[in-house]
């Protein structure tokens, strides 16, 4: 037991865990509309589109994050404008964009003098997080949480239902791009901890974690959170005690929590259908 | 005039210089065939969900001082049966699946390099070194680009009619299941060999802005394929040159080139660009009001 809570001890940890249940829980409330939406992948083309965004603020002196924002709303407001001005199907031309956005990104870092660390900025370091950086990640993941809770239900509704939504006169293009901006902010937050690669991850899977548990939404919610949470604190520990990859220890706790939800979650798991199917089997065969 | 002659040539005086612009020029000439069909099938995201899930293979191949491209390309393929088992097996969307399936393979690859630091630069991995690279990995490009260029050279009439109408494909004899595995297999492998060159990120862009930008210039296939590959050959080679000069990341310079061409062809393309439709949509409206 105290060698569990040994870890504890060291501020490092402690400051750890309360950014990686921040991080976590934000990310997870925001996965349940992705995935409802159908906007799984945009977390992923704004985690990319960030780079350039990053890079420039860093030249010009104003707080990356501000620069990561602007990059990543960018990324998806182009990605809307090309779609509705060419032939070209809306996942193609996100790849075009965000790749090319981080490909200038790159150019760019690789003719800038500077001391980030291109690693960090990729695959984050939770682990190494500065106190200042601490705060800025609490306040606005906060915002975002906070936001993103209070609107829940017309956000929702556009992402089930825009014409519906239309039709109570919501002002669905505002919501829309609310929606883009708290998951490019959201996007931003969350690079310090896990880093562009894995953001998508937490950006995805506990929706999906909870998709599977429930039908209700709101439930949907505090499960994909509570999956979140409970990933994250236990990659970090892992992390801690075998010294490996923190970002990845995270991802790979939520992928199992997933695969295990796959298999056994209540009336959507793999088991239960097969389990439900069976007897439907046998009353078939009865009446023949 | 002779220095400013002497001063383009300079890159062609170092042989890494050479050998990087020639098998960019080669990976960008076969993922540009590939793009072609990746655009058609709409599998834009399989190739970066691909080129991401194969850091697993890398790492383990490294550890196991094998050759990187066969872990890489067994990852490749246990990432795309696991996407599609799940797809069968559960209600959660598509898209979502290949962004879980993709995170977990690269979660565990992270965790395994960080073992074993000593072994994989991931650095290496995620932006490639192609200005570093070794002569068995230049073989493997080679082999591999080899490879996909006679399948794709011999079958694409089959797989061109599998992109647009399986169903028809059927009906006529071919097997699509065949196809199927052949175009994921071919799109693995190449993205092996694209990793070299860009890396993990940006493998992608050279498997989809090619065919996409080809798409918006004509509207015949056989036509689409010598576009896109030839305008993958293009950057390739011109990217890979000009990174000596802006003394930027190699592919980095590729992909922002072929972005930049997009965006040149998205406006300016005579059929399918936006001025074009622009001007189209005026023209019917002056017809209109006479």
């Amino acid at each position: 037991m105290t060698d569990l809570l040994e870890p504890l001890q060291h501020a490092f940890m402690r400051d750890a865990l309360l950014v990686g249940t921040m991080v976590a829980t934000m990310c997870a409330v925001l996965s349940c509309f992705l995935i409802l939406k159908g906007w799984s992948l945009m977390g992923d083309a704004i985690a990319h589109a960030v780079l350039p965004g990053i890079v420039l603020a860093y030249i010009v002196g104003l707080p990356l994050a501000i620069g990561a924002f602007i990059a990543g709303l960018f990324c998806a407001v182009g990605t809307g404008f090309i779609k509705q001005n060419s032939r070209i199907k809306e996942d193609t031309v996100m790849g075009v964009v965000f790749t090319g956005l981080f490909a200038f990104g790159l150019v760019l870092f690789s003719r800038t003098p500077s001391e980030m660390h291109l690693d960090h900025i990729l695959v984050g370091s939770i682990l190494g997080i500065a106190r200042s950086q601490m705060w800025q990640t609490l306040g606005l993941g906060g915002c975002v949480l906070g936001v993103t809770i209070l609107l829940r239900r017309d956000l929702l509704l556009i992402c089930f239902d825009p014409g519906q939504a239309r039709v109570m006169a919501l002002p669905d293009r505002f919501l829309t791009y609310l929606l883009l901006s708290l998951l490019s902010l959201g996007v931003v937050v969350s690079l310090q901890a896990v880093g562009i690669i894995l953001v998508v991850a937490m950006l995805i899977t506990p929706g999906c974690i909870g998709h599977l548990w429930t039908d209700r939404f709101d439930r949907m919610i505090v499960i994909a959170a509570i999956a979140a949470v409970g990933s994250t604190w236990f990659g970090i520990f892992v992390s801690f005690h075998y010294e490996v990859s923190t970002g990845g220890c995270i991802v790979l706790t939520q992928s199992l929590l997933f695969v295990i939800s796959l298999l056994i979650a209540p009336k959507h798991g793999i088991y239960f259908i097969k389990w439900r199917s069976r007897p439907k089997r046998e009353a078939n065969k009865n009446v023949f | 005039m002779i220095e400013l002659f002497q001063s383009l040539l300079t890159p062609f005086q170092y042989d890494y210089m050479l050998r990087a612009i020639w098998v960019s020029a080669l990976v960008g000439g076969s993922c540009g065939f590939l793009s072609s069909f990746v655009t058609l099938k709409g599998w834009s995201l399989m190739g970066d969900a691909l080129s991401h899930a194969v850091v697993p293979g890398v790492a383990v191949a490294y550890i196991l001082g094998l050759p990187f491209a066969l872990g890489a390309f067994i990852a490749g393929l246990m990432a795309a049966g696991t996407m599609s088992f799940i797809k069968a097996k559960s209600r959660i969307r598509e898209d979502a699946t290949i962004g879980i399936v993709f995170t977990a393979y690269f979660a565990l690859g992270l965790i395994l390099i960080s073992l074993f630091p000593a072994r994989v630069d991931l650095k290496v991995i995620l932006l490639g070194n192609i200005l570093g690279i070794s002569d068995p990995d230049i073989w493997q490009v080679i082999a591999i680009s080899a490879v996909t260029l006679l399948i794709l050279g011999m079958k694409w009439k089959d797989l061109m009619l599998f992109c647009f109408d399986p169903n028809q494909a059927r009906t006529l004899g071919l097997r699509p299941f065949l196809l199927h595995v052949t175009l994921l297999s071919l799109l693995a492998a190449t993205s092996v060999a694209a990793l070299q060159a860009v890396g993990a990120c940006l493998v992608v862009a050279m498997l989809i802005t090619p065919g996409a930008t080809a798409y918006l210039l004509t509207d015949r296939f056989g036509k689409m394929l010598w576009l896109s590959s030839g305008m993958g050959v293009a950057t390739s080679l011109i990217g890979a040159y000009v990174s000596y000069f802006i003394n930027g990341a190699t592919g980095g310079c590729i992909v922002t080139l072929q972005t930049l061409v997009f965006l040149g062809v998205l406006l300016f393309a005579p059929k399918h660009g936006i001025l074009a439709s622009r001007r189209r949509v005026r023209t019917s409206e002056s017809t209109f009001v006479q």
